[in-house]
């Protein structure tokens, strides 16, 4: 089989800029990370400085991604070699025991590294993580929700939460879990569009209403958020046809619709357009 | 007697591909068949042939408003295509868990009150293999408002064999990197939900 430099073209800088990029981004792209990662560290390890490190953090847990124990591991005793006694390193034991779904043993190394460590949040995430993969949904929320207590500005975990909660199709908590995420982060659009569409589940005509208000605000925010548009046509639409709302809410929002309906329009002439160039 | 729903290896390769894509997340899409024409005498021993898949979402399956998106968009593209919204595929997040939730009934139930022989679909990824050795599939047929699963084996598809061998190739040389699911085309409108390319793959290993 070509190697990835070999069928990519690309120079072992690359290669390492584009793991960097990956591990920014926070993509799960874990065949593409294993492929490349595996090729940096068979072949270019002692160019790689320091950054070989969370090189091997990252193509560790690619790795277990893939099912690929044999990486997983090398990357796991380098560095357990390199940073003994680490708690970092340790967490890193606790996920590929996960991954074999050894999840008491999983438990006791993360219990483990809580009795020398009682803040340390990663080891009490995985714990959740466990609950999770093990289809403990009540469980997992409840334990989510305790930590919350405690890291109440912790976003992965307010943003874990509200998934959660839509899973078990409590959307009023969901909104809550957003809620919190939007006074936040005030700018992202993200959390604005999914809190519309979370209230716009919940039904009714005042949910309808904010989820509306909430998806012009997301397109406000990015005027590019497709399914922000999308949401405000929906919502809109819903709306006029409401036979609780009076004649001036209704035209508003036959308005509102006809708008989003141009837009969304636009969009697809343009993005067919792009196409073709 | 029930028609019997089959798969035709596009349909069928384009679920799994779906599945592979995120393999750590939930996805669930739709499957179209050829809109009948009249309704023969015999029609009862003719089964409904699912002759394509569009894929719709990965993570959060439970929210409803882009699924409406995607239910009237692909409704008028099934219009101008003679064809109808014959079924609802679905596979969980955890691997474990093959059963149909309530996302599946609800959206199959949807489906079903347009087009009574509606399928819901669950894949089994626990029996997932690269080689695709035996179809992975559960069907569920909507009867009395309940939701009766039934045996899926080679007779559930037009060509078992074809199915089985194009979609272990396109596995194999990872085509699922490649397929576009309807969150896709919500994240850039120049991805293409009815896959093209990745039929055109299916046609040349036919």
């Amino acid at each position: 089989m070509a190697s990835v430099s070999e069928m990519y073209d690309v120079t072992w800088e690359e290669m390492r800029d584009k793991l960097r990029k990956w591990r920014e981004d926070n993509h799960r792209n874990s065949e593409q990370i294993v492929d490349v990662g595996e090729e940096l560290i068979n072949e270019h390890a002692s160019k790689l400085g320091d950054d070989i490190w969370i090189i091997y953090e990252q193509v560790m847990i690619a790795a277990l991604d893939c099912s690929r124990d044999d990486l997983a591991w090398t990357c796991l005793q380098e560095l357990k070699k390199q940073f003994p006694g680490s708690q970092r390193v340790k967490r890193l034991a606790g996920m590929r025991l996960e991954a074999l779904e050894k999840y008491e043993d999983a438990s006791k190394q993360y219990d483990s590294i809580l009795q020398d460590d009682p803040t340390n949040t990663a080891a009490r995430k995985r714990k959740i993580s466990i609950l999770k993969a093990q289809g403990k949904s009540a469980e997992a929320i409840r334990e989510l929700n305790e930590y919350l207590e405690q890291f109440v500005g912790d976003q992965e975990a307010w943003h874990e939460l509200s998934e959660l909660y839509i899973n078990e199709h409590d959307y009023g908590k969901a909104a809550f879990c957003l809620e919190e995420l939007m006074m936040t982060n005030p700018h992202n659009h993200l959390y604005c569009e999914q809190y519309a569409e979370v209230k716009y589940t919940q039904g009714g005509l005042e949910n309808l209403e904010l989820s509306r208000k909430y998806f012009a605000q997301a397109l406000k925010l990015n005027n590019g958020n497709m399914r922000a548009l999308f949401g405000l046509y929906m919502s809109a639409s819903h709306i006029a046809a409401s036979p609780k709302v009076n004649a001036t809410v209704k035209k508003a929002n036959v308005k509102y619709a006809a708008w989003a309906t141009n837009q969304i329009n636009r969009a697809y002439q343009v993005s067919h357009a792009r196409y073709l160039l | 007697m029930r028609m019997s729903v089959k798969l035709t290896t596009q349909a069928y390769c384009k679920m799994l591909l779906h599945a592979a894509k995120y393999p750590h997340c939930a996805v669930n899409g739709l499957l179209v068949a050829e809109k009948q024409k009249e309704k023969k005498k015999d029609s009862h021993s003719t089964p409904i042939l699912c002759v394509d898949c569009i894929p719709l979402f990965h993570g959060t399956l439970a929210l409803a408003p882009m699924l409406e998106v995607a239910l009237t968009l692909i409704d008028t593209w099934c219009k101008e295509n003679k064809y109808v919204i014959a079924g609802y595929y679905q596979a969980n997040e955890r691997t474990k868990d093959f059963r149909p939730n309530q996302v599946a009934e609800k959206v199959g139930a949807r489906i079903a009150e347009n087009f009574s022989e509606a399928a819901m679909i669950m894949v089994d990824s626990t029996r997932f293999t690269m080689g695709c050795y035996e179809p992975i599939l559960a069907i569920y047929d909507h009867h009395e408002n309940k939701w009766k699963c039934r045996d899926c084996n080679a007779d559930c598809f037009e060509d078992w064999c074809e199915a089985q061998k194009i979609t272990s190739a396109l596995l194999e040389g990872r085509s699922y990197e490649s397929l576009i699911d309807f969150d896709n085309h919500l994240d850039d409108l120049r991805n293409d939900w009815t896959n093209p390319e990745i039929n055109k793959s299916v046609l040349h290993l036919c």
